[in-house]
């Protein structure tokens, strides 16, 4: 099961293939690498594919405008083929239409990537596996981690301001010197009292004896096992597969050059 | 670097990083929406370099209060961090945008040894951060693929974007911040503190 990967190790397995990805141009292995994360996704974890679809297709969306956009301002050296058809003052070519699209993919990759980490990753274990096993300073990991924890609240502290306005009578806002003026009333007071509450969390830390010493005992211990580095190869891996692949079928584009 | 750093001012770091970068989540969706608006007008890869300098604000932000080497970088990675717990788009690879946005801010403070923080220093990191972070974009998201005249021009604009939207709003919102109090023991309040004595002496 992917949950049980060490976040660390994870995290790399989803990482290099991120950045290797970025150099490929062509259609064919962002498109098989996004169906190999999709069955990797599916087939070994627990991820319920309603919950993934949520986040997933307002993406689709986005992947679509990003696609059309590269498709109108392609530079010459990629923008090779016949025109397929103008609009306006654009002329779109073969080459265009493949490098958005391919772009698309690649964006929808990393979307897939991303969710692949973040839907089997807790968050906490993600810390406590980059203070053992990358060796980041506990003052920092715990400094994030208690941060991290004020999230939920912030929510509720919004709608405490919105009907402390209310109540003195500050309205909703409609014109764009009053829209700015009403972020200014909502961000400095949520800001501040951020900032008490980190100041007050780092008292309690320390008056409770954290020292940040990097060389504490740890009482849940994260370890990296074998299937750890098999998954890391395994995505890494594949990656080379299908850019192997697309070279064998001639698809392979890195920076505008077919091999 | 990491023992020069209070507690204090690591978990202010973090606290700044989880509020900016659900701030940033939003602005991804605004981007979005200019994008839409302009696009009919042709411009629409200009929809995000307008609001590009909000992504750099952290740093600014951290770094003008706290006036320590590291903060800068640290606070931006941090940001780019809790955004991929929350759930980014740009998925883990967005920690090294973090990191080389946040690098590239880190080394105009670094440039002043630390010790200038006027609003030019400011804006020259946010455009510092600008100029490291459209190169990784060349890369990363494929604008190579771009039109030379567009990428100069969307480089312009994400110049102007970081001077604007993470140098002056940054010390403007820092400011904000300072005059309510709540940043007296830090850099930034005590300078500002400094300040008031002076003027009623």
């Amino acid at each position: 099961m992917i949950s049980s990967i060490n976040p660390s190790i994870k995290a790399f397995a989803i990482l290099v293939p991120g950045i290797l990805l970025s150099l490929t141009f062509d259609m064919f292995t962002p498109l098989i690498y996004l169906l190999f994360v999709l069955v990797v996704t599916f087939g070994f974890s627990d991820v319920s594919f309603k919950r993934w679809m949520k986040i997933f297709a307002p993406f689709l969306l986005v992947a679509l405008g990003f696609a059309w956009m590269t498709m109108l301002y392609t530079s010459d050296s990629f923008s090779g083929g016949r025109v397929l058809f103008e609009i306006w003052m654009f002329e779109v070519t073969t080459g265009a239409v493949m490098v958005g699209i391919s772009l698309a993919l690649r964006s929808l990759c990393f979307v897939a990537l991303s969710l692949l980490f973040v839907l089997t990753t807790d968050s906490t274990k993600f810390m406590l596996s980059l203070m053992q096993q990358c060796k980041l300073p506990p003052k920092i990991t715990y400094g994030v981690l208690a941060g991290y924890r004020f999230l939920p609240t912030f929510q509720n502290e919004l709608q405490i301001l919105r009907q402390a306005h209310r109540i003195r009578g500050v309205g909703r806002e409609r014109g764009i010197r009053d829209k700015l003026n009403q972020f200014r009333r909502y961000s400095v007071p949520l800001l501040a009292n951020g900032i008490r509450k980190s100041e007050r969390v780092a008292i309690a830390m320390e008056s409770k004896g954290f020292k940040g010493d990097v060389n504490r005992t740890h009482y849940h211990k994260m370890t990296v096992r074998k299937k750890d580095w098999i998954f890391l190869s395994v995505m890494i891996g594949s990656l080379f597969l299908v850019g192997f692949l697309s070279y064998c079928l001639g698809y392979l584009n890195i920076f505008g050059k077919t091999f | 670097m990491v023992n020069q750093w209070k507690l204090k001012e690591i978990v202010l770091m973090s606290i700044l990083g989880v509020v900016f970068a659900v701030v940033y989540l939003l602005f991804f969706f605004i981007g979005q929406g200019i994008r839409n608006f302009l696009t009919p007008f042709g411009l629409a890869p200009f929809g995000y370099e307008i609001i590009f300098g909000i992504w750099f604000i952290v740093s600014i932000i951290a770094a003008y209060i706290i006036r320590k080497p590291g903060v800068a970088f640290t606070s931006e990675v941090i940001a780019a961090a809790v955004q991929v717990l929350l759930g980014s788009p740009a998925g883990p690879a967005l920690i090294i945008t973090g990191i080389i946005q946040g690098a590239g801010a880190e080394l105009v403070f670094a440039a002043t040894k630390y010790k200038n923080y006027r609003l030019f220093t400011l804006m020259l990191a946010g455009m510092s951060a600008a100029f490291f972070s459209f190169l990784w974009h060349l890369y990363s998201s494929g604008n190579i693929a771009l039109a030379p005249a567009i990428i100069l021009t969307t480089f312009i604009v994400r110049l102007i974007s970081g001077a604007l939207l993470a140098g002056v709003l940054g010390k403007w919102i820092s400011e904000q911040l300072a005059k309510t109090g709540v940043l007296r023991g830090y850099a930034l309040g005590k300078e500002l503190q400094k300040k008031r004595e002076q003027e009623a002496a």
